[in-house]
Formats: structure tokens, sequence, C-alpha cells
């Protein structure tokens, strides 16, 4: 190699690596000014396949959230190495029919991953969706482990409470983002819905998310923006949360909550358990952020 | 020179290729498969050698049935001498194929130190009689897997998400569209799930490799002169049925004495079959094809040990003496706190006698927390598996390091009696611990207590935080009786460096003398 080709190499070679970082900007959000009431629905059933549906025909079915040829994020809550019944995980068949309503509503690829407490692949064995992802025989679901180069640290520039956190790439860049937590106990946040669901996308050291969670669970919402967020209260933990283990300390509620507002998703939720709204504290942090609704009489509730 | 066409060695290779790659196979399966139970017997080969088998039971005065299959190879080294060193030791196949790769560091007039392995296996075999097992220090398997699973598989994997790393994040897309599959296919397939890390890693690296450099002196040299397993194998040879036959007229080529890699053939061409191990790279090579291998017990003389029967009993009463100055230590009288043994570990005693320290339940522990002990159980305690719970937590359904546990050191759990196993009790620094030293909210440790009545509890309190704010926090404090000892609190703590939760090993179910203070009978 001579001289001339040797630049000319070291050229292309550093075009292709400038060009090659990965930069991601977080466009603030524009506070909503006076929205709309937002909906919110609830539906009951025995059968939790179809309930997904059911829930979903108010707020104008999946077509109203996944276009066709989006890219689609589902996050389930599957931290846990612990089974269906015992309810610390989102329910198999909810997480299934979730995805194959997206597949139907012509996604292009639809991401299913979460970062796990527990050892990864025995929580995604045991909560019963790996099973169900298999079932689906379907090129265009991905289920896989998050991988740790995958981690972008994004500045929370409306953070009160954190100013940086790492989240993972696929979440960040996904047309369609879509929350779908298990309501259960947890004894530091009261109760574990969908804001704290998203803290499986974070990468780093999340128990320091622990320290103020109210507030540093609002100021990661500002940046995972669920269009949709279905909570899984089909069955829901009372006590020992958020992992349990007792099947004594689970309650059959056959429920599901969905809504395109977050903070009034978890804030109706909040109610499956006989407590306000404004007893959790990320709820009443979001609902300050402007990221969505808490106070339930201006909420469109609809049972489904 | 006339070509000889005989091809048996190639047969030979073949084994061992065959033998290795299984080996490697059920290496890379000695993990979480997405079943509680292993599906593949992955500490077979631990459980063929009849060494360890031997020292084993007799470090615990009983036979241990676990460990059959050792039966069977004895069984077949009686018909066929020391086969297995030639054609199934992994180790062997190793050290076979990069014999071209270690330059000699002299040709011939090689110091003969082939008794030396007689006399260790003597000491070995009394000193575990008497309460100082060190089997696993010398075991070719114990060496080369705890090298494998301790050191070098991590690096692989060290090596290998590096560069992925580097192509995925410097690379431009054209070539990520090339690399970013090929890294999938090998996490999914060679690599392991995970990054590890361990204690004691560049130590059992290096001790493998001092097996690879002593090639540079000889040939085979651990095989010749070390490996117990293969002194004895060399003792039941004596007796084997299968033996080497050097031609007694011909010429004076000595090929196949250079040939040997095991020095079994002498100057008159005699093939001892305490040496031998059946390569059959002498019948292939030799010009005139004056050797052969048969059944022919009458026609050959029982070859001696050579060793010297001075030294062989000086060896067994060091072997015996040795073991009494271990009790002269202080551990002895107050075990480290901190060792925390695996889940269905036996009494100490029993658990190191029986352990071969072949890094098994090390390499199959899903959460990274089971390490190899330093000194802190002592010389005799080098090696064998510890909970480091900073590291790594030990997972509450998971039962593998039971399952692959070849002489049960680790007693094979069910998911109930794991569930229910206390391997140690934690401890709250209130010093570290943000509740009670800053009045800052955490409770980490109680969300991940995987009891399903949490061990870990809380209680309200009114602290001044380090602003001198009056604050309401949840304290963490532990319930002795529900603690197992897995250490997720102590895994998880977010404070940096040490953790405000520690695991000891009190309370730990197989060792009274560490019961727990209690007020009144627990059951």
């Amino acid at each position: 190699m001579n001289r001339r080709d040797f630049l000319k190499q070291v050229m292309l070679w550093s075009a292709g690596i400038t060009t090659a970082i990965p930069s991601i900007q977080i466009v603030p959000e524009l506070l909503a000014a006076e929205k709309p009431s937002p909906l919110v629905s609830h539906a009951t059933g025995k059968d939790y396949y179809n309930l997904v549906a059911q829930v979903l025909e108010p707020l104008g079915t999946i077509g109203n959230f996944v276009k066709t040829g989006d890219n689609v994020v589902i996050k389930p809550n599957m931290a846990w190495d612990r089974n269906p019944a015992q309810a610390a995980n989102t329910h198999p068949q909810v997480v299934k029919a979730l995805v194959e309503l997206c597949l139907d509503a012509g996604a292009k690829k639809i991401m299913v991953f979460d970062r796990t407490c527990n050892e990864e692949r025995r929580c995604y064995v045991n909560s019963g969706i790996q099973e169900a992802m298999a079932a689906i025989k379907d090129s265009r679901l991905k289920f896989y482990h998050p991988d740790s180069r995958k981690f972008v640290p994004v500045n929370i520039e409306r953070g009160k409470a954190v100013r940086k956190l790492e989240i993972y790439k696929d979440a960040l860049e996904a047309d369609t983002y879509i929350n779908v937590p298990v309501a259960k106990h947890h004894s530091l946040s009261t109760l574990t819905l969908g804001l704290k669901n998203s803290m499986g996308v974070l990468g780093g050291k999340r128990g320091q998310m622990h320290h103020n969670l109210g507030q540093k669970l609002a100021d990661l919402a500002t940046v995972v923006r669920p269009k949709l967020t279905v909570i899984d209260a089909t069955r829901i933990l009372l006590r020992n949360g958020p992992q349990g283990g007792d099947i004594d300390d689970v309650k059959v509620l056959d429920s599901l909550v969905a809504s395109a507002d977050p903070v009034a998703c978890d804030a109706y939720a909040t109610t499956l358990f006989d407590l306000k709204p404004g007893d959790i504290s990320s709820t009443v942090a979001a609902y300050k952020l402007g990221l969505g609704e808490m106070n339930l009489e201006r909420m469109n509730i609809i049972k489904a | 020179m006339k070509r000889n066409h005989s091809n048996l060695r190639y047969w030979r290779r073949l084994s061992q290729i065959a033998c290795f790659l299984l080996f490697l196979f059920l290496f890379i399966k000695t993990d979480y498969s997405g079943t509680n139970e292993l599906t593949y017997a992955v500490n077979i080969l631990f459980r063929i050698d009849p060494f360890l088998a031997a020292s084993a039971s007799i470090a615990n005065k009983t036979l241990i049935w676990l460990m059959w299959p050792a039966l069977i190879f004895i069984g077949l080294t009686f018909f066929l001498g020391r086969f297995f060193c030639g054609w199934i030791c992994p180790m062997g196949a190793l050290l076979d194929s990069c014999h071209k790769l270690i330059p000699h560091a002299r040709e011939g007039g090689i110091t003969r130190l082939h008794t030396l392995k007689y006399y260790l296996l003597g000491f070995l075999l009394i000193a575990a009689f008497w309460g100082l097992p060190a089997a696993g220090y010398f075991d070719p398997f114990s060496i080369l897997v705890r090298g494998l699973a301790i050191s070098i598989y991590p690096a692989i994997n060290v090596m290998t998400t590096s560069f992925f790393t580097f192509t995925y994040q410097q690379m431009p897309v054209w070539v990520n569209s090339i690399t970013e599959p090929i890294y999938a296919f090998l996490r999914s397939t060679i690599l392991p799930f995970r990054q590890n890390y361990f204690e004691l890693a560049f130590i059992s690296l290096f001790i493998l490799l001092t097996i690879f450099m002593l090639e540079r002196l000889e040939r085979r040299f651990f095989c010749r002169n070390i490996c117990p397993v293969g002194a004895f194998y060399a003792i039941i040879s004596r007796f084997s049925l299968l033996r080497g036959k050097g031609g007694s007229k011909c010429g004076k080529c000595k090929n196949c004495m250079t040939v040997c890699r095991m020095g079994a053939i002498d100057e008159n061409r005699n093939i001892s079959p305490l040496d031998c191990n059946l390569c059959l790279e002498c019948v292939d090579i030799c010009p005139g094809s004056k050797i052969s291998f048969g059944f022919q017990q009458k026609e050959v003389a029982r070859p001696s040990f050579g060793i010297s029967r001075r030294k062989f009993i000086g060896t067994l009463a060091i072997g015996t003496a040795l073991p009494f100055f271990l009790d002269t230590r202080t551990m002895a009288k107050r075990p480290d706190p901190y060792l925390i043994r695996p889940p269905g570990a036996l009494p100490e005693d029993e658990f190191l006698g029986r352990c071969v320290r072949c890094g098994e339940c090390m390499k199959v522990c899903i959460g990274n927390g089971l390490q190899p002990t330093f000194l802190a159980a002592g010389l005799e305690g080098l090696f064998s598996p510890r909970l480091n719970a900073r590291t790594g937590y030990c997972e509450y359904n998971c039962t593998l390091c039971g399952q692959v546990c070849p002489t049960g050191a680790l007693t094979e759990l069910t998911l109930s009696q794991k569930h229910a196993e206390k391997i140690g009790n934690v401890f709250f620094d209130k010093n570290r611990c943000l509740p009670y030293a800053k009045g800052i909210p955490c409770i980490v440790c109680e969300e991940h207590c995987p009891t399903p009545d949490k061990a870990i509890q809380f209680r309200e309190a009114e602290v001044l935080n380090s602003n001198g704010e009056k604050v309401s926090v949840k304290q963490p404090f532990v319930v002795d009786e529900r603690c197992v000892g897995c250490g997720i609190c102590e895994a998880k703590c977010p404070l940096p460096g040490q953790s405000a939760v520690r695991v000891t090993s009190a309370g730990e179910r197989r060792n009274p003398q560490n019961a727990l203070p209690t007020q009144s009978l627990l059951y």
C-alpha cells in the first residue's frame, strides 16, 4: 500500500466511523396546553387473550397506535423468576395478544424484552412469556435479551432528580412503544404500575433510582413515552411485592386497564387497590411535569 | 527406509478428537438451558476418574456411589492398559495437539522422574485419609476444567465481545451487517450467556499453562511424571492383558524409542505397560513392522514400578503427619465468617474431602456468585467454591450446582429443599445503610428478597437527614428465621464498594456450631 492509498483508506474509514456514531437527541416535549380529558378503558373478563382486544376497543383499537411498517416495542414486566400465577410478571396471554394484534396491524418489527432483576433466562422462561412468544411463528417478532452494548446515555433535559440515564436504544428508536406492566404492590413506591415498569429499559445501576424514586420515575417518563399503556390487573399482588411468591398474596381481578395517557392509566389502576392516585409519588410527580392527567374526575373512564 | 502402511494412529487421533469435542460440548452445556434440570451428564469426566473417586471415598471413609462410572474404566484398564491416557483423556489430547507448537528445551538426556507420580499418588491418598484433601490440585481434569471455566472461557468472551463492541460502535453500517450476524451466532452457540468474573483467574490459568510449559522438558511430561490418574491407571496396567511387544531381532534404528511420547520403550525395545498409553505410534513407525500389540500376558514379565520402598514409606509418613498440622491454625477454632458454602454443601470436613476443585459448580452458577476460595479455608480449601455475594448472588429457584457436583460434596437439592436451605444469614451495617446513615429512602434489598414472606422487613422511622431535616424512611432489618443467605440483597445494594448488608455463614444449616442466637426453639 502506498501513502496515497493509505491516506485515502484512513479518510474513508474515519468518514464511516463518524457517521456511525449514534447520536440521539430527545426533543423536550411541548407542554400540552389544555388537553381534552384522556380516555381510560377498563375491561373485565376471564379470557385474558381476548380481553386485550376488548380493552383497546374504546381507544380506537390497536390500529390507532400501530401503523403499517412501524417498529414496535412491547415492554412487559418479566423482571422476576416467578410463574404467571404468582403475579409478579405480566401475564403471557396479555403479551401474546398484544403482539398478535400489532402483527395484524402491519407492524414491520415487534421487539419484546425486559432488563430483568433475577437471572435473565430464568425470568423469561418462568414468566411463561418465552413459551407464549415461541408459539407465535412470525419472523417480525423479535424476543430477545437486551444487549449491553446498546444502552445509550440520554440527557434528561426536564429531569428534576436525574440528569442522565442509560436507556436501551430500541426503546428510544421505536415508532410505537407499548408499555405492558403488571399492577402489583411495591414497598417503596407503594405500587408498581406503568411508570415503574419503564425501569426495565434502563441500563447501569438501577438501584440508585430508588433514592427519590417517584421523581426519578417521572423524569424517566419525560423521555420514555409510551403511545399506549396496558396495565395487566388480571391478578394483582397485594403484599410482598414486587416479586411475591406466595399465592395467598395474589388477588384475581380479571381486569385490564388501557390508555394513551401513561399517568391517567397509572392513576386509574391505583383505584383497583383501593388507593388514591395521590398515594403514588411517581403519578403525582409525572402529573406535575405535565406528562398526563391524574384527577379521576377529569378522565373519560369507559368500562369496556 | 521402508514406509509402513499401518494407520492405527489415525484411529487413535480420531478417538482423541471425538472425546475432546465431546468434552468441550459438555463444558459449554454446563449451563442453564431453560429447564430447572440439566439435560446432559455434564460432570461425566469427573465421575469416570478413579483417582478422584478413590480420594473422595477415602477422605470420607465411605464409598461414593455417585462415582460408579469410574469402575468401568478400572475394568477396561485391566484389559487394555493405559488406553485412557492415549485415547480418551482430553488433557492428553490437548498436549498431543500442542506438541509441535511447543519448542523443546533440549533433545534427549531427559531426567527420568516417572516414579514421582507413584509417590504423589500415595501421598495424596494417605493425606486424604488423614484430612488433607489435595487431589484436586493435581488431577488433570480439575486443572483443565478449572482453568477453562475460571479463566480461559471468560477471557474468550471478553475478547470476542470487545471485538464486536468495537465493530458495533466504530464501524460503518455495512461492516456491521456482516459482523453482527456472526456475533449473534457466536452468542447463541459457543459463547457464555454473560460475562463472568472470577477470583484466582490468573492462578488457574497459570497452573494450566504450567502443564503445557512442562512439555518443553519432555513430551507428555505431566502424564509421565506427575499425573495421579495416570499413576492409578499405571498400577492397574501392570496386570493388563493388552500389551505391546517390541521386536527382539531388529536393526538399531531406535525409531520406536524416539517416537514414544510416554518414554515407555527402553533400549532393548521392551514396552512398559506402566507407561505405554497405546498411542500405537511405534507400530506405525517401525520400519520392520516388528512391534505388535496383543493379549499376550504370559510372554511378558510384570515390570516393577521402580520406586524405592524407603522413599515410599517416607512419603506416606509425611502424608500422615502433615494433616495434623492443619488443626493448629486459628481457622480450626474460628472459621472465616464470610466463607459461605454453596447450598447443599456437606459439613466442612466432609465437604472438603469430597470436593475435587473441578470448578463445575462455579461454571454452572447462573448468578456468577460461586467463586474459588483462596486461603480463607486454608491450604486444603484452595479453589473450593464459596459464595461471594457482592459479585453475584445465589438464585432462589436454581439448583444447578448440586446437579453438576460429581462427588456429592454438594448434595443435589429439590426445589423445595433448596428454598429451605439456609447457607448463611445477613447483617446490616447501619453506618452505611442509607435509611439509617443518611435518611435517604432505599430498601432495594427488601425489594429483591426472594422468600415469599420476605426475610428483609422494614420499620418506618423518623430520622434527621444530612440537611438536618426530619424525614420518614423505611429502615430494613432481617428476620433470621426466614433468611436463607442467598445474598441477593448484598449483590443489589446500590452503595458503591462494600454493601451495607452482608451475608455471613452464621446460621448455616450444615454447621450447628454456627447457630444464631434465639430466644426460643425454632421448630
